[in-house]
């Protein structure tokens, strides 16, 4: 009896789980579809699904169109044009730059295009505005094929979509040219084209196919939400992942079957545990605390223990080497005299932008400052992982929470000295980044990235809840406030004097990361991102490197989020450390330069400095002398900000240097060929005499040459 | 309104800069008034509040939609309608509703995500419990563990309710949760069986989308509802939103009693107003402020700091009002008299009473 009852509690538990799983399904389908046929991990599906979604229900519920038209239009006329635009101006050129490349444009992509297309459509999200599916009465008329829970018309259209996904994209795989086609040009455009496969048009029927996908699965998906907003699709596409991670990214049946195991795992979890925690109380954490966080933890745990995924590596296009390596920083190539006049004026432009914070600027750009101060400190923890190490961390801002957590709960609890538990906060968030570590250090970039991902998620649903992390009861009537730090006879407490202290510690930090970059640490890592397998072939430890790096990374980012709490006085998570928000950190950063000390000090002050310099027209009034005088448009809104960062991370494939790094590199070999003609690079002495002697300067020449 | 009245002391009040806040420069752009001293006072209406403790520290006056208890709390020149509440407090009006819902096995839900939903969901279940011999009915399920926005379904949660016999849901969801739950009821067919208490659906044009599905459902409303009848204060509020093609809805009540409380605070303050003695006039003779009926009375002179579980009456409102709606038919009806929309306990006794129909203003 009650083995028949646990029984029909069990199939009813799968039934429920079908409408989820399906839906993780169908975003499954859609990135292992466009990997298939792009290479690209393609992070921005959720961002496309949106725009498709928004669309219909703009179309349909406020112009008044009929379903028909408003599908047609948002399926199968923008989501493919969205999806050929995408292929000519950014993936054509990518084609064979690094997985671990495409996936940081996907990312920039994910940020802009959901704010290119509420800018440009006008779209606003309104709470309980539910999207309405393709089929009437979609989510009110039931049907129940086994007499134990029903399916709604909606669901019944996702489960049909979603198999018939799969059939008809399997067979175009595997029974027709274009699907051979498209899977070649993955794998080798040059050697496709060799065959006389046009490349660009399989690619660009590619795009336009799975970017449909993307759109089908957006508007089928859309009514499960009750607002339409493009975040619940991004966290939908990070639940996804784990179904399309059982596939490998190459198999449609594994993500299906994948997303659907997800669904009914995550329903037997909810129907049996609950009930088994009241009698094995051990069983109780779980209960309380895992429901949320079950698809990150599956897709942790997937990334790390499925020995496919252990094995998989990037796979480059084989006739990758006729591309040319990556130039060599600017201050390594240019002329010495050139760098102590570029350090001259750094210093200059350093102590009259000091003068002007500290005599000129009132309390609102002090803060702005303090803060791309404090970010810039933060940002030196991507410079470590990513530009150093190469490796993508999706979770620094968890590692920066950690740090700011830690200060919020000393400084409550113990009334600990926030210095000190700043520092305290740093080593906790440099031993979390080395548990992260062990368990991720066989995995290859991209599968790294979502395991760093799925880490700062389940952080974000499971950890801040507890009370000796989030303050829990506490945090209701007190907030998570934090003191500003004194020493001895110092106190920090005036907004000047704790900018001061943010200057110290970054300039602490910034010596840190130059030193660990020019010393054994930051050697062996520029080595294994050169090639990782020839680095172990000469004795070199690749796992010690990358916890090494981590570690670092952590601490950084850690002592970052601590300052910042205690410049904010608050620690403000949601505000300052969602995954999210470290998403856009990470697109900051490399697309201006992830690989200097100046390129996070840049990324630093753009987050901070950007929307009110740039965006608001205040530095457009100083140069008209007039406020008055600003053109109306102004203030932009504050949406460009993630349009044009999100833009701008495009250029870290064909730049992985940074923007900001390649302008330099230009203006310094104009600089050089203008100045310095009669001291050619080859004669040249002294510290930068070693990078005559490196053939990547003249590389980086012709480069340069190509690219202007 | 005041403005077509000549405005007060024969100056027009205008909203001298709107700032479009981006979410994550909140701190930013309070300060950016605090430096620019061209303010009499804020209106705050941004997702976080990081802002708070800075215009408090600059004395600025910041008028806003209580839903920032924690960062409020203890500011006193921040004006948060409703004022800082005790989080986990036992409370009457969720017993009374399921009560009058003719319920007897109850159940709370919450968020796992947000602490305050979490706390929230406790303190109703605790409440059921505490008044259990009085009402008839317990508390025989707790989710605490809600996952926000509810993307696995909460078919699993509704299956556990209906084996533990739930007949009222007591939420502290927001409206799209309860969408969600409303549809799975319906799915599950015991839409008909169980009736839900909404914190936040008092929201017409989400109610009328909705059909029926709402049918039977109770809304708490921490202001005067709109079907009120005989309040000049709700007349007035709709009468001049209409006119400025503002949509009718919670957020906008809070945004006009915001403005009255501010006016309020400069009529006290006299004609030679600044910020120091428009806070002070309000935290000193604004003692029973109520926008002519439109929300329950609150004291500022003692209501910037949250009551305690302990002592609920140094800091609280000596009454616990709330005013009650019925769904039906994609519309709110009253619980309360036309006239009389908010029913209160009184809060010197935490004992069980009917509660009495009651009008401000």
């Amino acid at each position: 009896m009650i083995l028949a009852s646990a029984g029909e509690d069990f199939f009813r538990a799968i039934l429920q789980g079908t409408p989820p799983g399906t839906v993780f399904a169908l975003v499954a389908l859609g990135f292992v579809l466009t990997y298939k046929t792009s290479g690209v991990f393609n992070l921005a599906f959720g961002a496309q699904a949106y725009i498709s979604a928004a669309l219909y229900f703009q179309a349909k519920n406020e112009w008044g169109w009929h379903a028909a038209p408003a599908l047609l239009l948002a399926v199968f006329v923008v989501a493919p044009l969205i999806g050929l635009i995408l292929e000519r101006v950014i993936f054509r050129s990518l084609r064979t730059a690094s997985a671990v490349a495409k996936l940081v444009v996907a990312i920039g992509l994910n940020v802009a295009l959901p704010a290119i297309f509420e800018l440009v459509v006008g779209y606003e999200p309104v709470a309980g505005r539910t999207p309405t599916g393709i089929v009437s009465g979609g989510a009110s008329v039931f049907y129940d094929p086994f007499g134990v829970y029903p399916f709604s018309r909606d669901e019944l259209t996702q489960m049909t979509v979603a198999l018939a996904g799969v059939l008809l994209l399997g067979a175009l795989f595997r029974y027709t040219s274009i699907g051979l086609a498209m899977r070649a040009v993955v794998e080798s455009p040059r050697m496709t084209e060799m065959a006389g496969i046009r490349a660009d048009w399989v690619s660009a029927f590619a795009w336009a196919l799975s970017s449909a996908f993307a759109g089908m699965a957006g508007v089928l998906i859309a009514p499960r939400f009750n607002t339409l907003i493009a975040p619940d699709f991004f966290n939908l596409v990070v639940v996804a992942m784990a179904a399309a991670a059982i596939g490998r990214l190459v198999s449609l049946p594994r993500a299906l079957v994948g997303g659907l195991a997800l669904g009914w795992f995550t329903a037997v979890f909810n129907t049996f545990v609950p009930d088994w925690a009241e009698t094995f109380t051990w069983l109780e954490p779980f209960s309380d605390n895992l429901t949320p966080a079950i698809p990150f933890v599956a897709l942790f745990g997937i990334l790390v223990l499925w020995p496919e995924i252990r094995r998989a590596r990037d796979v480059p296009d084989p006739m990758a080497g006729v591309d040319p390596p990556p130039p060599v920083p600017a201050n390594h190539a240019r002329h010495p005299y050139l760098t102590i006049g570029v350090r001259a004026f750094a210093l200059c432009f350093l102590i009259l932008f000091g003068w002007v914070a500290f005599t000129q600027a009132d309390i609102r750009w002090l803060f702005l400052i303090t803060q791309a101060v404090i970010l810039s400190t933060i940002y030196l923890s991507i410079t470590v992982i990513t530009g150093f190490a190469g490796q993508i961390s999706l979770c620094q801002g968890t590692f920066a929470a950690i740090g700011a957590f830690t200060v919020f709960q000393m400084a409550d609890r113990w009334d600990t000295s926030v210095l000190l538990a700043a520092i305290v906060g740093a080593l906790i968030a440099c031993g979390v980044g080395v548990l992260v570590s062990i368990p991720v250090l066989r995995l290859a970039g991209v599968w790294l990235a979502i395991a760093t991902l799925a880490f700062a998620y389940f952080f974000d649903s499971v950890v801040v809840k507890f009370s000796w992390v989030g303050g829990g009861d506490t945090s209701l009537l007190q907030g998570t406030r934090v003191p500003r730090p004194e020493l001895g006879p110092w106190d920090f407490g005036d907004d000047k004097s704790f900018l001061v202290l943010a200057v110290i510690v970054l300039i602490i930090m910034s010596f840190f990361v130059i030193q660990l970059r020019e010393g054994t640490i930051g050697r062996t890592l520029r080595v294994l991102r050169g090639s990782e397998v020839a680095a172990e072939s000469i004795g070199i430890s690749s796992a010690q490197a990358r916890i090494a790096a981590f570690a670092v990374s952590a601490f950084i980012a850690g002592l970052g989020g601590a300052m910042l709490s205690m410049h904010q006085e608050n620690v403000n998570y949601s505000n300052n450390f969602a995954p999210a928000t470290a998403l856009f950190w990470l697109v900051l950063v490399v697309s201006l330069s992830a690989r200097t000390v100046e390129g996070a000090i840049q990324a630093g002050a753009a987050f901070s400095l950007f929307p009110p310099v740039i965006l608001q027209g205040t530095f457009l009034g100083w140069i008209l002398r007039s406020e008055d005088r600003i053109p109306g448009l102004f203030p932009i809104s504050p949406k460009w900000r993630f349009v044009l960062f999100g833009l701008a991370s495009i250029q870290f494939a064909r730049h992985p240097e940074g923007l900001l790094e390649f302008g330099k590199r230009r203006s310094t070999a104009r600089l050089d060929a203008r100045l310095f003609e009669k001291y050619p690079l080859a004669q040249r002495s002294g510290p930068q005499g070693l990078a005559a002697e490196d053939p990547a300067p003249k590389v980086a020449d012709d480069k340069l040459e190509a690219d202007s | 309104m005041m403005n077509s009245q000549g405005g007060l002391y024969g100056r027009e009040l205008v909203i001298g800069e709107h700032l479009d806040d981006e979410l994550f420069n909140n701190q930013a752009t309070s300060l950016e008034v605090i430096a620019e001293e061209d303010s009499l006072a804020v209106f705050v209406a941004t997702l976080l509040a990081s802002g708070f403790e800075s215009l408090d520290e600059a004395r600025v006056p910041a008028y806003n939609w209580g839903a920032h208890a924690a960062i409020s709390n203890g500011l006193m020149s921040n004006f948060p309608v409703p004022a800082p509440s005790c989080p986990n407090c036992t409370v009457r009006h969720i017993p009374y509703m399921a009560q009058i819902a003719g319920a007897t096995r109850v159940a709370a839900l919450g968020y796992g995500i947000s602490e305050n939903s979490k706390v929230c969901a406790n303190t109703y279940a605790a409440s059921i419990d505490l008044y259990s011999g009085d009402i008839g009915a317990e508390t025989v399920y707790v989710n605490d563990e809600i996952a926000f926005g509810v993307p696995n379904g909460v078919g699993p949660q509704v299956t556990e309710m209906i084996e533990a016999g739930v007949d009222f849901i007591a939420s502290c969801l927001d409206l799209n949760a309860m969408k969600t739950i409303a549809q799975e009821l319906v799915r599950q067919g015991v839409r008909d069986e169980i009736t839900m208490h909404h914190p936040n659906s008092y929201d017409h044009n989400f109610v009328a989308e909705a059909g029926d599905i709402f049918d039977g459902d109770l809304v708490s409303v921490t202001f005067a509802p709109f079907e009120t009848s005989g309040l000049a204060a709700v007349d007035d509020f709709l009468e001049w939103t209409e006119r400025h093609g503002g949509p009718v809805a919670e957020q906008t009540i809070f945004g006009w009693v915001n403005a009255d409380l501010f006016v309020q605070g400069l009529k006290a303050a006299g004609p030679e107003f600044d910020r120091e003695s428009l806070i002070e006039a309000t935290n000193t003779h604004l003692t029973s402020y109520s926008a002519d009926g439109l929300v329950s009375p609150i004291d500022w002179s003692r209501q910037h700091l949250a009551p305690t579980a302990e002592d609920r009456l140094t800091n609280g409102p000596s009454q616990e009002c709330v005013a009650m709606v019925w769904i039906q038919g994609g519309a709110f009806e009253l619980v309360a008299e036309s006239d009389s929309p908010f029913l209160c306990w009184d809060n010197s006794t935490p004992d069980w009473a009917e509660p009495e129909p009651t009008k401000f203003g």
